[in-house]
C-alpha cells in the first residue's frame, strides 16, 4: 500500500487537474452528448460525492469499530476484522485527503450508537449495532454495510469526474468488495462459492 | 497446454457468452431504492458507448479470455471443491466477456477475433493453478484500474468497476487458497 504522503501527494496533483483531462482526448459527439444527457441528470460535484463517501466510511468505521469493541467475535475472526477496520481507517485518510485539496470539509461519523443506528435503517440495513446477538450477528451486519458501500462507490464511478479520484474510487470499490467476500468466508468457512455469489458487483442501495 | 477438446469446450461456452448480452451494462443506475444483497437495481434504459472506447474494451475482452482459457485448462486440475468454486469464477469470467461484448455492440464496435491460444504456462497442480489464476485476475484489475477514468459516460465506469471488483473478489479467494492474506491492501492495484 502507498504511503499517505505519497496518496496524498498524488492526489494533490490529479485531483486539482482533474475534470480538464476528464476521459481523455476524445469527446462524445453532439448526438450522443445529447442522448447521454437526456439519459441521464448532471452528476453531482466531486466535493459532494467525496464529502458522501466520507460519511459513509465514518458509519463503517464506527460499525467496525463496534464489533471489535464488544466481544463477540472469536479471537480469530477478530484479528481477521481489525485488519478490514485499518483499511476503511485508510479509505477515509484518502477521501478526506483528496476532499480537503478540493477544498471541501470532511463530515463528521455518528456521534454516538443511537445515531449510527439510525443512519443504518436510512441506508436499508436491517441489523441494529444496538441490537447484536453475537458473533455471527455481528459479521452479518458488517456484510450489509460492506454491501452499502459497493453501491455507493459503483454509484460513484458514474459522478466523479476526475481521472484520479476515479481511479482511488475503484481501488476502493474492489477493497470494499474483497471485504464482502472475506466476511462471508468467516460466515461460510465451509462452501467459499457464497463468497462470490455475483459476476458483476454492484452493491446495494 | 490447451488440449483440441478444452479448446472446443470453450469455443462452447464462449458462444455463450457472446449471446448473452450486458444486461449490466445496459442498466442506467436507479436514483433510489434497494434490491437484494450485492445487486443494485438498474433501470433498463440504453446505454451510450463511445466508439472510441472499443479499443480498450477490447483489450479488456482479450484478458477475460485469457482467463478464461486458464479456468477452463486448470479445473481438471483442482479437486472437487476447488473445482466448484473455479467453474463459479470461470461463469463470472463468461459473464464479464459478454458484458464486455455488450458494450462493444453498443458502440457499433467489432469485438478482437478469439486468440488461437493463449499462453497459460504449464501448471502442473493446483497450487500451479492458483498462482496462473491469481496473476491473471491481477492483471485483469491493474487494466480495468487504467481503463476506468479513460471511459465515458459514468455509466459505462460503473459497468466496468463491477467487472472489476468482482476479479478482485476472485483475487481473494484465490489468495486463500495459496496460504495468503485474502484482502492483503486497503487499495485494490492487482499488484498484490
Amino acid at each position: 500500500m502507498p504511503t499517505q504522503t505519497t496518496r496524498r501527494e498524488l492526489l494533490c496533483r490529479g485531483v486539482l487537474a482533474g475534470g480538464l483531462g476528464m476521459a481523455g482526448a476524445t469527446v462524445l459527439s453532439p448526438a450522443e452528448a445529447a442522448a447521454a444527457t437526456a439519459a441521464a441528470p448532471a452528476p453531482p460535484s466531486n466535493v459532494a460525492v467525496l464529502g458522501r463517501l466520507v460519511r459513509l466510511e465514518l458509519l463503517i468505521l464506527y460499525a467496525y469499530q463496534h464489533v471489535l469493541a464488544s466481544s463477540l467475535l472469536s479471537s480469530s475472526a477478530q484479528e481477521v476484522v481489525a485488519t478490514l477496520r485499518n483499511q476503511e481507517q485508510a479509505h477515509i485518510h484518502a477521501l478526506s485527503a483528496a476532499l480537503r485539496v478540493l477544498g471541501g470539509t470532511s463530515p463528521a461519523g455518528p456521534a454516538n450508537l443511537a445515531a449510527a443506528d439510525k443512519d443504518l435503517s436510512h441506508r436499508n440495513v436491517s441489523q441494529r449495532l444496538g441490537q447484536l446477538r453475537g458473533g455471527k450477528d455481528a459479521l452479518r451486519l458488517l456484510l450489509a454495510i460492506e454491501h452499502v458501500a459497493e453501491g455507493a462507490y459503483y454509484v460513484a464511478m458514474s459522478e466523479l469526474s476526475s481521472p484520479t479520484l476515479l481511479r482511488l474510487g475503484a481501488e476502493i470499490m474492489a477493497s470494499e468488495a474483497q471485504h464482502a467476500t472475506v466476511l462471508t468466508v468467516l460466515l461460510h468457512p465451509v462452501d467459499l462459492t457464497q463468497a462470490v455469489p455475483y459476476g458483476l458487483v454492484q452493491g446495494r442501495r | 497446454m490447451v488440449s483440441p477438446e478444452k479448446c472446443a469446450s470453450r469455443r462452447a461456452l464462449l458462444r455463450g457468452a457472446g449471446t448473452t448480452l450486458a444486461v449490466g451494462a445496459f442498466g442506467v443506475l436507479a436514483g433510489c431504492g434497494s434490491s437484494s444483497a450485492g445487486r443494485a437495481s438498474v433501470k433498463k434504459v440504453p446505454l451510450v458507448v463511445r466508439q472510441a472506447d472499443v479499443t480498450i474494451f477490447n483489450r479488456s475482452l482479450y484478458l477475460e479470455r485469457h482467463a478464461i482459457a486458464a479456468y477452463v485448462a486448470g479445473i481438471p486440475l483442482l479437486n472437487a471443491s476447488e473445482a466448484k468454486v473455479a467453474k463459479q469464477f470461470l461463469n463470472q469470467e463468461l459473464e464479464h466477456a459478454g458484458e464486455l461484448l455488450g458494450l462493444i455492440a453498443a458502440a457499433g464496435g467489432k469485438p478482437i477475433p478469439r486468440a488461437p491460444s493463449y499462453d497459460l504456462g504449464h501448471p502442473r497442480n493446483a497450487r500451479e493453478v492458483f498462482a496462473l489464476l491469481h496473476g491473471l485476475e491481477g492483471n485483469q484489475i491493474a487494466t480495468y484500474l487504467d481503463a476506468i477514468p479513460r471511459l465515458s459516460p459514468g455509466p459505462v465506469r460503473a459497468a466496468v468497476a463491477s467487472i472489476l471488483a468482482n476479479d478482485a473478489q476472485h483475487v481473494s479467494i484465490l489468495r486463500l487458497e495459496l496460504g495468503d492474506s485474502p484482502a492483503p491492501a486497503a487499495f485494490v492495484t492487482g499488484r498484490e
